[in-house]
């Protein structure tokens, strides 16, 4: 009688102890799998909104630089990317955004305000307003954003 | 403990383990029902409080101070009773002691017996060690400095000690009419460089409000740096902003963000620095920001600095329109009304704007979009606009920028500046529109245009700005930048290369018109002008040096006694020989300058070659069956010798030598071949030409 | 089927011996106190765990350190777990570690013929605080950076070779790169290698010499 209580009790004390044994295990086992799996299984950014700054410091009529930096983040290291943009509005409404990136060579056009026009320092190109082209080896006119409003912000679409 | 207490020791242990019970599953059950605990207390650790993270390791961080972990506060705390030499003990002494002691502990403790009652020594010595540590640790806890706040650190301020204090010292005073975001964004001095190129938009506007208010970014850091970014906000609309910080919590966004009421947080002064900071008093940007949306780059403004303070402080109050409907046609009406809401359409809105409304809407139109809408609203009239009342908007410092930049703005572009400086300093020898001329500081030169399109082309505002800053000696042009003793800051330079760009989209000459009238006698005139006359005389009547003009001087002096005497000198006297100055041209056409003072009638000869006559036959013999024909320099006619060609220009008007034309004649050219390629032309042909170049390579 | 396979392992490694000498053996009655050596043990394996799966992601660079440290935090699924685990890991080693040789202090266990459990134990114990002060430098983050700053000062007042000391520990003047190199190191290497001998030493000699018996009076 007591012989067996006393085999029940083992019995007991031994499957506890292999369940305590494995419910550790499994709090610990699961994490971890989690955890070495987790980057795996997270998405590529995608293309977001980029803030370059608020609406109202466009310069009506001529093309206002805007230069912004975003964050590009691959893991825990950050890379810091600038985007610079011209932005043109010619109603305080209705914006343009313009990369600054001559789509010849990639030099860094600029705003030659005397001559309302870009001009690319390396090879002569010149666009319009606009961003078309006007002259030089230009191959098509600037690249442009989608570009959005909100709260007096300016947005654009990029990543 | 001998031999027999060990027996003694095994024999008690063994029958200690016959009474006992099997390590698994008794033992272990214990065990793992432990282990259990402690894993839901770590993970409850773990979740409720989780892994505290602070700031980045700053080794420049001197404020830190500095706590170990829970478990070494009592040696930190007992080295607090150790100051000094005595350090030593509390560090070293103490804990080795301690350690020796420990692992010591069973051969110091060999008394058989096991029980604490019978090793009271032991267990004193433990429990008032342990006493001691907890008791440290308790008392090293107390007494912990509050946990230093997280004060985030002005980051405005860091922006600025980064880029600009290097040069500027802690603090830059600004004239109140400085452009200060433009001056930032694109530089100034050699050394200051276009900030644009490093700095973001934002990230300008804050360093303005920086400077401008630097108290006010504290505040902002202090104040609202919690939930913003300086950049966020700089720069941004002061109406919105002005409201956010009079409405407190009741500001449509902040209603649940739990911020004050400013007004009782902040003294008046604090609030207007802060306003100072966001929309920093910078005229040209608080414009560009403010008005420019309605009123274009600049406004016309008929009165003086009060009106306009009181009109942009009053804002739409100010605004007495009357009823047009009383006073013009309803066609008139409806003309205007077009022309509001689009300019082109109607081209005699204009004249109409201009005679009613440009009085008080400048040039620029406060553009409408409706046609319904501006119709009614020029009929109407009255206080319709929506200029806000700027008074209650802006601080003092904002208003008093605003109002300086509004006028300096009106008073005219650089352009018109630069127009101005180009007048009083360069039109004396580069002529009014760049046409250039005889050079009076250097013999035989002739001054090119500096108005064409190839020189303008040719050249950017970088080497233009260097050219006026520190001017041309070896042409004998002085520096005219401050820095190297000129009379032009840095501004002034920029606004004549903005007044010289001015000519680049429209050249006012192609060719200079007045030196095609006898550059030879403007060049001896000049010289003497410029040289003689200071000895002899506006006139050649004498003043230190002789009379020129005196009949004898001039009957007795052969020309070439009169040369010989400029170009040699004369020893002992301050005449000295101007040959190694001036060319011998230049000393005959002074001779023939002279010779005017007794006979004004007299002409010059007109020995130089011709263009027309005889340039231009010796291009068509010798070139044009290639040039003009084949590309590149095309000798035509003289504007495409003057014009065209790969390296164009080809002829640099009184400079023989150093145009490739004569280069390529001379065979002294670097690149290419010689001109023609058969063979150098006759001497003779080829002295007509550089002649004909020397003598400024004239369309005659 | 099971066990013809159990059987057939057996016939090679023979762990039904091991099983019984270490897991069946007899040991006296004792009370809830003798469980703080396993739970010390059981800790132990945590660490070792959840600092395994930390260096999967953690960079000892002064550049990257934080922010791994901050990427394991925030980003990886789990890693606040992971690293809660592993500092709140770290107190409870040295709260367990001193409560067992309290208790072996208290029950005289480290006598006859326990001398050498006793001695392998406190450098257990000193092995132990040295992972706590190297590993509250790799976050990198201000507190273990000054922490360890003031910690390595402390050891330069040791009489005559002090200064030394604070040269190997920092591996130069400063606290630099190379501190933080080798804390790592010697965190994750030397200091386990060296704890896994040394406990290993310890349990065999608890399983061959067997846990003491509670001391009775008179005992």
């Amino acid at each position: 009688m007591g012989e067996d209580k006393e085999i029940n009790r083992r019995n007991f004390m031994s499957l506890a102890t292999w369940a305590i044994g494995a419910l550790i295990g499994a709090g610990l086992g699961i994490p971890a799998i989690a955890y070495i799996v987790g980057p795996a299984l997270q998405r590529l950014e995608a293309q977001e909104w980029i803030r370059l700054g608020s609406a109202a410091k466009v310069e009506l009529g001529t093309p206002t630089l805007f230069k912004t930096k975003i964050e590009r983040k691959t893991g825990w290291i950050v890379n810091e990317d600038e985007i610079t943009v011209y932005v043109l509005t010619e109603d305080g409404r209705d914006f343009v955004a313009m990369s600054n990136i001559c789509t010849h060579l990639g030099c860094r056009i600029r705003w030659v305000a005397d001559s309302g026009q870009f001009f690319c320092p390396c090879h002569n190109g010149v666009f319009d307003k606009d961003g078309g082209i006007v002259s030089g080896p230009v191959p098509r006119p600037l690249d442009r954003f989608e570009l959005k409003v909100e709260d007096g912000q300016l947005y654009i679409l990029g990543g | 403990m001998d031999e027999k207490d060990k027996q003694a020791y095994l024999e008690r242990y063994e029958q200690e383990k016959k009474r006992g019970v099997p390590f698994f599953p008794d033992l272990i059950f214990k065990d793992a029902i432990v282990s259990l605990a402690i894993f839901f207390i770590l993970l409850a650790l773990a979740y409720f409080i989780g892994a505290p993270l602070e700031e980045r390791a700053d080794p420049a961080d001197t404020t830190y101070t500095p706590r170990p972990e829970w478990y070494f506060l009592f040696l930190f705390q007992l080295l607090k009773y150790f100051p000094g030499q005595l350090e030593v003990i509390g560090v070293f002494v103490i804990p080795t002691v301690v350690l020796i002691l420990l692992i010591a502990l069973p051969f110091i403790d060999r008394h058989p017996r096991r029980h604490y009652r019978h090793r009271l020594g032991v267990a004193i010595v433990t429990s008032v060690g342990v006493i001691a540590v907890v008791g440290l640790t308790v008392l090293s806890i107390r007494e912990a400095p509050p946990p230093a706040e997280t004060a985030q650190g002005d980051q405005t301020a860091a922006l600025y000690l980064e880029n600009c204090a290097p040069c500027h010292g802690s603090a830059i005073t600004v004239s109140p009419d400085t452009n200060l975001h433009a001056l930032i964004a694109q530089g100034k001095h050699e050394d200051m460089p276009a900030w644009n190129a490093d700095l973001t938009t934002d990230e300008i506007d804050s360093l303005v409000g920086f400077i401008l208010s630097p108290g006010g970014s504290q505040l902002f850091t202090d104040n609202c740096g919690e939930c913003h970014q300086a950049p966020e906000l700089v720069a941004g609309d002061p109406i919105e902003l002005k409201r956010a910080l009079d409405l407190g919590p009741n500001y449509p966004t902040h209603t649940e963000s739990g911020v004050p009421v400013w007004a009782e947080v902040l003294k008046p002064e604090e609030r207007t620095a802060l306003l100072n900071f966001l929309v920093a008093p910078d005229g040209q940007r608080l414009f560009a920001i403010n008005c420019a949306p309605c009123h274009g780059q600049s406004v016309a403004i008929s009165g003086g600095e009060p009106e306009l303070r009181t009109i942009i402080s009053q804002g739409g109050r100010h605004l007495e329109m009357p009823p047009w409907r009383d006073r013009l046609s309803t066609l008139e009406l409806e003309t205007l009304a077009k022309y509001v809401v689009d300019p082109t359409s109607v081209p005699e809105g204009d004249q109409l704007f201009g005679q009613y409304c440009s009085a008080c809407h400048g040039e620029r139109i406060p553009r409408a979009d409706d046609f319904t809408q501006a119709q009614e609203i020029i009929a109407s009239g009255g206080a319709h606009e929506v200029m806000p009342v700027w008074g209650e908007i802006l601080t003092s410092e904002q208003l008093d920028a605003l109002v300086g930049y509004t006028i300096s703005a009106a008073q005219g572009l650089p352009v018109a500046l630069g127009q101005q400086l180009y007048a009083q300093n360069c039109i004396t020898c580069h002529g009014e529109f760049g046409e250039g001329g005889p050079n009076p500081a250097r013999s035989g030169d002739i001054i090119p245009p500096i108005s064409s399109a190839e020189y303008l082309n040719t050249r950017d505002d970088t080497t233009l700005r260097a050219i006026l800053a520190q001017g041309q000696p070896n042409f004998g042009m002085s520096p005219f930048g401050a820095a190297y003793g000129g009379p032009l800051d840095d501004d002034e330079i920029d606004a004549i290369v903005l007044y010289l760009r001015s000519w680049e989209a429209n050249p006012p000459v192609d060719l200079p018109p007045e030196v095609e009238v006898s550059a030879l006698q403007i060049g001896g005139q000049e010289i003497y002008g410029n040289v003689c006359s200071q000895c002899h005389g506006e006139q050649g009547e004498g003043l230190i040096g002789p009379s020129l003009r005196a009949s004898d001087f001039q009957t007795e002096n052969t020309d070439q006694d009169i040369f010989d005497s400029i170009n040699m000198g004369h020893p002992a006297t301050m005449m000295i020989g101007w040959g190694e100055i001036l060319t011998s041209e230049q000393i005959r056409q002074l001779v023939n300058y002279i010779r005017q003072f007794a006979e004004p009638e007299s002409e010059v000869p007109g020995e130089i070659p011709s263009f027309a006559n005889d340039v231009l036959p010796i291009f068509e013999a010798q070139c044009n069956l290639c040039h003009g024909t084949l590309g590149g320099w095309d000798g035509t006619s003289y504007d495409t010798v003057m014009n065209t060609g790969d390296h164009a220009p080809v002829v640099i008007p009184g400079d023989p030598e150093g145009s490739l034309l004569g280069q390529k004649l001379l065979g002294t050219h670097t690149e290419g071949t010689i001109m023609p390629p058969s063979g150098k032309m006759s001497e003779d042909l080829i002295a007509i030409i550089l002649e004909w170049i020397a003598a400024g390579a004239l369309d005659n | 089927m099971a066990t013809r396979i159990g059987n057939w392992l057996d016939e090679r490694f023979g762990w039904r011996r091991v099983w019984e000498v270490i897991f069946l053996r007899k040991v006296p009655k004792v009370n809830w106190l003798y469980t703080l050596g396993s739970a010390t043990l059981f800790v132990g394996i945590n660490q070792m765990v959840t600092g395994i799966l930390l260096t999967i992601y953690y960079v000892p660079s002064p550049d990257q350190a934080y922010d791994s440290v901050q990427y394991i935090t925030t980003q990886v699924p789990a890693g606040w777990l992971i690293r809660g685990l592993h500092h709140w890991g770290a107190s409870a080693m040295i709260v367990l570690s001193v409560l067992h040789m309290l208790r072996v202090i208290f029950y005289g266990a480290y006598k006859y013929p326990r001398e050498m459990t006793w001695i392998t134990g406190i450098i257990s114990g000193i092995i132990v605080i040295g992972f706590g002060f190297t590993g509250y430098l790799l976050p990198w983050d201000q507190k273990a950076f000054w922490a360890t700053t003031v910690g390595t000062r402390i050891a330069e007042v040791t009489p005559i070779i002090g200064p030394w000391i604070l040269r190997i520990m920092r591996g130069g003047e400063e606290l630099t790169a190379v501190t933080l190199a080798r804390f790592f190191g010697v965190h994750v290497w030397f200091l386990p290698a060296t704890l896994a001998v040394l406990i290993l030493i310890h349990l065999y000699l608890v399983v061959r010499i067997g846990i003491s018996a509670v001391p009775k009076r008179g005992e």
